[in-house]
């Protein structure tokens, strides 16, 4: 068998549920197997649900072209994100890296593996988008067979550029800091910060130059913005053509150029493998430490303190795991430039909201940011291997987990009242309502903390072979964040609707006291899951 | 007996003060059984993982059976088996699964890896386990897994790291007894070890290494002058 084919084969293998499923003995693992596959479905059934209502939405309003161009942007947005996330973990600092190093692949075979493996274990996610489009598009325009067999080839050679692009950036960034011989996860994690930054930011640069372009009118057509991404990006421009016009030169581009771009990418990832994978598992070694006098804490900061070595030591956690926080700091200084109202201006497309109505939603803009992850999601999953040292060692589990949720209290706290303090100050709310905003953000952070914990805790995950699978897609994550985000949106205008009809102190209290509530039932979960 | 692996002036910067090795040359020959002694930390690990070709390095190099690891580390990697000190294996692949990635990657025939894998499993006492995850065996089990997987290809160059850590008596008797057999067979064997009554019962060479430097190097008996190893070692380090 081909060496490539091989290594990939053992890889899916590696993490493969059905491999788990047929050879445990443990019945309990059985049924997880058999639960996430469950949860698995859920979501591709709401995916492709979600795709659907989408496609009907355009082709309800005889527009047919931008389903296609829909289909591969969205693609190619979500194999770029998600690939850049995944890049260090899955490609570089490897849990098995020694292990196959030492045998006899070239590092382009092991770099190229991995990237397929990547590909592979997301291609059913990019298949449910664009089946459900595909069924969409075919019903409303009576497409051919053809058609349908275009479509479903090209969507497996649609994310392969965007996945090359982002694992090719991971790439230059690991190798940046692996040029830093001290603090190189650091050094990676700033870099990463700064690229989603920039991306952040670029969007609004676009928009700007389109604007000052007077073709603002344009813009505002759905089409018209699909189009744009088509003109932006060519490979949506072929994947569209290619189904509206069965291009077959445009079918070739595509293909030609995503195995072009395969190889040249890992030529060069190849060349640099083994140096960039050693610089991440080596740490200088001064050896100048001399004993001073130590300081005594208590168990729970000093597990506190763990986790805070945990975070920084890991670019893969450090980069999920502090992104809120740092985007929460973005905006807060934003606001404080550009002012409060001309974002509201820009988010709601110059809708005429005076702006002193949404500013009871300013601690729930900020809790957007700060609570889309909590550490304590993945912070008992990563234990991982580790977990037997806090089994040995005689800690209560509750304290474990107090030391857990201290840590993530400490972590957010500072960041959610800065974004709320720069927010209230550019909104110019009252002083007692800026003091009410704040209290009310420390109680949002303590329920995202218990009940990210309770989370946490219920889906513990210890036997993971990387530690994205717990950071990024555990049960845990997917629980904790996405109902959290959804809640939070339908709060921010819900405060907004409330605030009119009521004086924002009270409104503000009742929150509070929701909040606490709600914190203090999942702080009281916390300790009965310990105690189990 | 040709050089099997040859370390020339090696040498490895993590960036700070100290050198983890440090201009390290040694020559392992077919048919040696050659032991690497150290303290933790004095750059034994550092240097195996160079040799099997998984670490960079900044001056120097390696050869094994007359191949750079630095320009040709595939055709040295077709020759070299490596064990951990710590394997990380596929948790989620069962035993026989794994075995049989190895022995795919080296090509061995369908034959040969059923009479080896059958050879050395009964010898470790494992063979009824292969069907479990690896996940689920102990660390001792994980380990002979691993030792397994090494002689599947029966390579010219056997490195390992702290090979007998986690064994169980038996399991260590049984390891030393492949160590001897293929060494008549002329294959070399470049280990790493804290025990030194093993060390100067097994090898025929030993390296003592101290802060990333070689302190001592040659035959035990040269080494040693009459001494038992562990004397020897603890003169050297005061030193």
């Amino acid at each position: 068998m081909n060496k490539d084919i091989l290594l990939l084969k053992t890889l899916l293998l590696s993490t493969s549920q059905p491999n788990i499923y047929r050879h445990t003995q443990d019945k309990k693992r059985k049924k997880k197997v058999v639960a996430a596959y469950i949860g698995l479905s859920c979501l591709y059934l709401m995916l492709i649900g979600y795709s659907v209502a989408i496609s009907i939405g355009y082709a309800s309003f005889g527009m047919f072209d931008p389903i296609p161009v829909m289909c591969a942007m969205v693609i190619s947005i979500l194999a770029l994100v998600f690939t850049f996330f995944k890049t260090n973990g899955y490609l570089f600092n490897f849990k098995e890296y020694d292990m196959l190093m030492s045998l006899p692949f070239t590092p382009s075979t092991i770099a190229g593996c991995k990237f397929l493996y990547m590909y592979l274990k997301s291609m059913p996610w990019y298949l449910c988008i664009s089946i459900a489009m595909m069924a969409v598009y075919g019903h409303y325009t009576g497409a051919g067979a053809v058609t349908y067999v275009i479509w479903f080839v090209l969507t497996f050679i649609l994310p392969v550029i965007p996945m090359l692009g982002a694992s090719f950036l991971g790439f230059i960034i690991a190798k940046i800091g692996a040029g830093f011989k001290k603090n190189n996860k650091l050094i990676q994690t700033a870099i990463t910060m700064i690229f989603v930054v920039f991306c952040f930011s670029l969007r609004f640069i676009i928009e700007d130059m389109f604007r000052d372009d007077k073709v603002k009118e344009t813009l505002n057509s759905i089409s018209a913005g699909t189009d744009r991404a088509a003109a932006m990006y060519p490979p949506i421009r072929w994947f569209a053509d290619a189904i509206a016009v069965t291009s077959i030169s445009s079918m070739l581009l595509l293909a030609g150029i995503s195995i072009l771009l395969f190889s040249v990418v890992f030529k060069i990832v190849g060349a640099s493998y083994r140096n960039i994978n050693s610089a991440m598992a080596s740490h200088a070694a001064g050896k100048k430490y001399k004993m001073t006098s130590m300081k005594r804490s208590s168990v729970t900061r000093a597990i506190a303190f763990k986790e805070f070595k945990r975070l920084t030591g890991s670019v893969a956690y450090m980069t999920n795991g502090a992104m809120g926080e740092m985007l929460a700091v973005l905006f807060g200084v934003v606001t404080l430039i550009v002012g409060f109202d001309k974002i509201i201006h820009t988010v709601t497309q110059g809708a005429p909201i005076d702006t002193v109505i949404l500013q009871p939603a300013i601690p729930f803009i900020a809790y957007f940011f700060i609570g889309m992850v909590a550490t304590t999601v993945c912070s008992p999953s990563l234990e991982g291997k580790n977990y037997w040292i806090v089994q040995s060692l005689p800690i209560e589990k509750r304290t474990l987990y107090k030391g857990k949720m201290l840590f993530n209290m400490i972590f957010t706290m500072p960041f959610m009242l800065f974004a709320i303090l720069c927010m209230c100050i550019s909104a110019r709310a009252s002083v007692i309502d800026t003091i009410m905003y704040m209290i009310l953000g420390i109680v949002l952070c303590a329920f995202s903390t218990a009940w990210g914990c309770v989370c946490g805790i219920k889906h513990m995950r210890l036997d993971w072979e990387n530690e994205i699978e717990v950071i990024k897609q555990s049960a845990a994550v997917a629980i904790y964040m996405f109902p959290n985000m959804f809640v939070c949106m339908g709060l921010i205008v819900l405060t907004v609707v409330l605030g009119m009809h009521m004086s924002h102190v009270l409104l503000s209290l009742i929150l509070t006291a929701v909040a606490a509530i709600l914190a203090l039932l999942s702080y009281l979960r916390v300790m009965t899951l310990a105690d189990k | 007996m040709g050089a099997m692996l040859e370390i020339r002036n090696y040498t490895k910067s993590y960036g700070g003060d100290k050198k983890a090795a440090d201009n390290v040359s040694l020559t392992v020959e077919s048919g040696d059984i050659y032991g690497f002694i150290g303290h933790n930390g004095a750059g034994k690990s550092t240097t195996i993982r160079a040799v099997v070709g998984v670490l960079d390095f900044t001056e120097g190099d390696i050869y094994i059976d007359g191949h750079s690891v630095k320009t040709e580390s595939m055709e040295c990697k077709k020759v070299t088996a490596y064990i951990p000190d710590n394997p990380d294996l596929y948790e989620n692949l069962t035993g026989i699964q794994y075995l049989n990635f190895v022995a795919d990657v080296f090509g061995i025939s369908a034959s040969d890896r059923e009479e080896r894998i059958r050879k050395y499993a009964d010898a470790f006492e494992i063979t009824s386990s292969l069907g479990d995850l690896i996940g689920s065996y102990s660390h001792g089990m994980k380990q002979k897994v691993a030792i397994i997987s090494a002689l599947i290809h029966e390579p010219k160059l056997l490195v390992l790291d702290e090979p007998f850590v986690g064994l169980d008596p038996k399991a260590t008797f049984t390891l030393k007894e492949i160590m001897h057999e293929m060494c008549g067979r002329g294959t070399a064997i470049f280990f790493s070890t804290h025990v030194l009554d093993v060390a100067e019962k097994l090898c025929n060479k030993v390296a003592i290494i101290k802060q990333g430097r070689i302190i001592a190097s040659g035959s035990i008996e040269e080494i040693t002058e009459g001494h038992s190893l562990e004397e020897t070692f603890l003169e050297a380090d005061n030193e």
